[in-house]
């Protein structure tokens, strides 16, 4: 059965006009103040720890009621202010005119306009401070971070990038995949036959899965995450979920970071809490579990201190403190030791398309 | 079993085989203590006779080529006032001849340093000193010697007069040295000495021809320190008793000389009776010397005119027993005589023999005590203020001398020895040589530490052309550089004690401090002379000056940061506004940009938010 997504045209233009009024908005109140001879500010949503609590409603880290005011009144805030300001009139330019930029391409943008910023990571803090000021991710600011992850599989999407509006694709076409950038993730999706989504955290078993058919045997998207999934890959796996109505599956390496991975997928990251839309609550990690390196007999290697340190954090987390996650961690800790994806080729190069993911995603029904 | 044998050795011969106390030690630290000695006799010299002074140093090697250690020929000249010919041969070629003694302030001790190198120089090359020297502007005289270390003599090699111009001295050594570690030391001792010393131009020339020039800062030279007395403070058990032995007066020996002398001060032409003379004494006794009158009084109780006298010397003159013992050389016999002591003339010989009161002593030998003071102190060292001090037994003097330390109500001692560069010379020196964008110098009163009076000068210098490396002490102890040693000196330890922060300095500064310490006795640690000790009297003076120069230039920071500060709002603001309100302007889709004026001229106004 084919899936048509019928609601989402209308969906991305409302997007562009609400964001292209809040910037008018945050625009005329500066403008307003100057005139007056008032010092202008923007109110951002704290960041802190402090102020980042998980919404077991929504099932994601949220961000609480506490807020910070950036003054320009405030001679040591001056620099962010108007950095803050640049930032909202340069993503005002991007939206309006349809074109696309990046982290690193908006922090050499900066120094057209006298912004100086003193790296990257400063101008980095600036887009999430917009991000917050105006509760949307930086892509639909048309900013997209450098590295990205691919896709690959029965999917037709229809570009509204300028030049190519109306332009339709066929995401099985080159077996290499297609890269989740600015032109996809604008991308209207149309159509597909899949019926499942196989999110994979890394390029080399990607490529095996397109070799293997994956796609076809178990009529699956195939994403790659490239380890942790960057927003923009997030972003199109929760509207394959919403949009598509198909299913989202994770594979990631049999350590606590791989868990992690599944579990940022599924409900968000504490960096983006200010966020919202970048999530697929109802995704599942098929794997590797702690339980499944005994179980499958897998090869290990030790884990680094850094490893269970992490797993301590990790079991402070709202969100492993019941069922499965919180199990895995305590295994993993028993353990003490990690296994790869890869190491599945121990039992031959396609034993983990013809017996371990058949297997799990039985298993998956279940839970 | 070995026989000792004991043998005298001349003072040439014990420097020489003490010459690491001396400071020549090695090849690198020679070098340096010769340039020293030489510039400060030099710059002694010339402010003994208040000449502005002109020195010129340099240093040649005998053979460049040759790596360190080597020979060089040390050379430095002066414009002082030259030394008489007929001093030179033994003024540079004895150990302990010099000119340097007495109480007050000076460079350089006794002026024996400079017979060091050249002994050092003539141990390491065998090659002579030259001393080129006019002491009245006509004759250049010019000596070539070697000093002879056993019987500590000069022995001239060569010795010419020509014509001269102006005065002046010029001496000239070889020495094995090591300028490429001796250099900086070196480089660093002619700058600081010329920014201690400002009234004097000094240019040095190094090994590889590189000329430093030193201009004169201010034509004015200090006013020069005077010889004085000691303070009762400074003084120990030995000093009392040769100071007693000095005001002690014997009896002289009476013979036809002093009988002639007798005669002329009493104008007697022909012989009378010892009775006549006595009263002719009488008429005229405040005008005859103090010989004269003792030996008056002793004849009124030997009843011997002067026909019947040939020779006799007074063996004792016991006060107890009131008798007078002598020898007649004429009858080679000893004769006792009984004395009255209602007799006008027993007080005349009791007092001379027993020296003066200790009231006298105190206010006549001891600077700054008055005879309420001296009262004052008798009776807290319960002794009587008409105690003659001749009388005195040795575990009196031991008290006397223990009370002079402890009481407490002496006046500070006289300053008047010192010669303290003074503020204004020091602070034209520290902008010459620094630029700085603040400067202030502070000189302290005159205090004391056991009874040596110092004062303390400091200068505090921020910013202009001092890098920003961190703060910099420059010490002085009777301008000279201290360079040397410089963790353990007292300076150093109140400058790290300070806490910076409080008087808004942060991080590495652009900091100079300048302390210059005069007394007519250094409390140096070492030998070495190159760091002074942490006496609690000079800490807290050190203390009182710094932390004075340090609030003033707390006071100029906070000026300073303010108007940075405030520099900094009106540039921020007037840098940013108009471009938020650029971006305003396109963001909110208006055509004309909004009037930011105010809000510039608001922003560089507004006060630091706490």
């Amino acid at each position: 059965m084919r899936l048509k997504n019928k609601s989402n045209a209308k969906t991305a233009e409302a997007r562009k006009k609400r964001l292209l009024s809040m910037l008018e908005q945050q625009g005329l109140n500066i403008y307003e103040n100057l005139d007056k001879g008032k010092f202008p500010q923007f109110v951002i949503p704290s960041r802190s720890v402090s102020n980042i609590v998980y919404d077991k409603k929504i099932r994601q880290y949220i961000l609480g009621s506490a807020s910070a005011v950036r003054s320009s009144r405030n001679m040591s805030q001056l620099r962010s202010y108007t950095q803050l300001a640049w930032l909202a009139f340069f993503v005002n330019r991007l939206v309006r005119e349809g074109k696309s930029s990046t982290l690193r391409d908006i922090y050499y943008s900066s120094q057209a306009f006298s912004i100086d910023f003193e790296d990257q990571p400063e101008s980095d803090n600036i887009i999430v401070d917009l991000e917050a000021v105006l509760t949307s991710p930086r892509e639909e600011f048309h900013i997209f971070p450098e590295e990205r992850s691919s896709v690959f599989g029965d999917l037709t999407i229809e570009y509204t990038v300028p030049g190519y509006e109306g332009k339709r694709m066929n995401l099985s076409d080159h077996p290499d995949g297609y890269l989740i950038g600015p032109s996809l993730s604008s991308a209207e999706l149309v159509d597909t036959s899949a019926e499942l989504v196989i999110a994979i955290e890394k390029g080399g078993l990607f490529t095996r899965f397109v070799e293997e058919k994956v796609h076809k045997k178990f009529k699956a998207i195939i994403v790659d995450t490239a380890g942790q999934a960057p927003r923009s890959t997030r972003n199109l796996l929760r509207r394959l979920n919403n949009e598509m109505g198909l299913p989202v599956v994770i594979l990631a390496d049999g350590d606590v970071y791989g868990e992690h991975i599944a579990m940022v997928i599924k409900s968000g990251s504490a960096n983006a809490a200010h966020l919202r839309e970048l999530t697929v609550p109802d995704a599942k990690w098929l794997g590797v579990w702690a339980t499944d390196i005994e179980k499958y007999k897998l090869p290990t290697i030790p884990m680094t201190e850094s490893d269970i340190k992490r797993i301590y954090d990790l079991q402070k987390d709202p969100r492993y403190q019941e069922g499965n996650w919180k199990k895995q961690l305590e295994v993993f800790l028993k353990l003490k030791r990690k296994a790869e994806l890869e190491a599945f080729s121990k039992y031959g190069l396609t034993n983990i398309t013809d017996k371990y993911l058949p297997a799990k995603l039985e298993e998956s029904k279940s839970f | 079993m070995s026989k000792e044998v004991f043998s005298q050795i001349s003072p040439s011969e014990f420097f020489y085989r003490n010459r690491d106390l001396a400071g020549f030690s090695n090849p690198t630290r020679s070098l340096y203590t010769s340039v020293r000695e030489f510039v400060e006799n030099a710059l002694d010299a010339c402010d003994h006779k208040k000449i502005l002074p002109d020195i010129h140093l340099s240093i040649k090697a005998v053979d460049p080529e040759q790596a360190d250690p080597k020979h060089y020929i040390l050379t430095v000249k002066d414009n002082g006032p030259g030394i008489d010919p007929e001093h030179i041969p033994l003024a540079f070629g004895t150990v302990l001849y010099g000119s340097k003694f007495g109480l007050k302030q000076a460079r350089g001790m006794f002026g024996l340093g400079a017979t060091m190198a050249i002994l050092y120089g003539q141990i390491t090359t065998n090659k002579p000193v030259t001393v080129k020297s006019c002491s009245d502007g006509k004759t250049l005289d010019e000596f070539v010697m070697l000093l002879d270390i056993q019987k500590n003599k000069p022995v001239i090699q060569k010795h010419t007069t020509k014509e001269g111009s102006k005065t002046g001295l010029a001496v000239s050594i070889v020495l094995e040295g090591d300028y490429s570690k001796a250099g900086s030391k070196i480089r660093d001792y002619v700058y600081q000495t010329s920014l201690i010393t400002p009234y004097a131009s000094i240019t040095f020339e190094d090994p590889s021809g590189e000329k430093f020039h030193y201009a004169r800062i201010v034509k004015d030279m200090p006013r020069p320190p005077t010889v004085i007395k000691p303070h009762p403070h400074g003084i120990d058990v030995e000093t009392i008793r040769r100071m007693i032995t000095d005001t002690h007066y014997q009896i002289p020996t009476i013979d036809n000389k002093m009988i002639d002398k007798i005669k002329k001060e009493l104008s007697l032409k022909k012989n009378i009776s010892p009775k006549e003379i006595l009263e002719r004494a009488q008429k005229r006794w405040s005008d005859i010397s103090r010989p004269v009158r003792t030996v008056i009084s002793v004849m009124s109780f030997l009843n011997i005119d002067f026909e019947g006298l040939k020779k006799i010397r007074i063996d004792d003159l016991d006060v107890a027993n009131k008798t007078i013992t002598y020898w007649d050389f004429g009858e080679s016999q000893s004769h006792a005589v009984e004395l009255n002591p209602d007799s006008p003339y027993y007080k005349q010989l009791a007092s001379t023999v027993q020296g003066d009161t200790l009231l006298t002593f105190l206010t006549k030998r001891f600077q700054r005590v008055g005879p309420t003071t001296a009262e004052k102190f008798c009776e807290f060292a319960k002794f009587k203020p008409d105690k003659r001090i001749g009388s005195m037994t040795n575990e009196e003097l031991v008290k006397l001398a223990d009370a002079l330390q402890k009481f407490e109500e002496f006046l500070a001692p006289d300053p008047s020895c010192l010669a303290p560069l003074g503020e204004e010379p020091l602070s034209k020196g520290i902008m010459k040589f620094f630029n700085p964008e603040f400067a202030a110098v502070w000189q302290r009163n005159a205090s004391a530490y056991s009874g040596f009076p110092f004062i303390v000068e400091m200068g505090i210098a921020y910013g202009g052309d001092i890098p920003p490396n961190g703060l910099k002490v420059y010490r002085f102890a009777n301008r000279i550089p201290l360079l040397y040693d410089e963790g353990s000196d007292v300076v150093l330890k109140i400058v790290n004690e300070t806490e910076w922060a409080r008087y808004k300095i942060k991080g590495d500064p652009p900091l100079v401090v300048v302390s210059h310490i005069c007394s007519t006795r250094i409390p140096y640690k070492t030998v070495g002379k190159e760091n002074v000790a942490d006496r609690p009297e000079l800490e807290r003076e050190l203390k009182n000056a710094l932390q004075y120069l340090a609030r003033k230039l707390a006071v100029h920071m906070s000026r300073q940061g303010a108007a940075d500060m405030a520099k900094k709002r009106a540039n921020l603001y007037s840098k940013y506004v108009p471009l938020i309100a650029q971006f305003a302007t396109e963001l909110a889709g208006k055509k004309k940009e909004p009037n930011y004026n105010q809000l510039i001229r608001m922003g560089s106004e507004i006060e630091e938010q706490v």
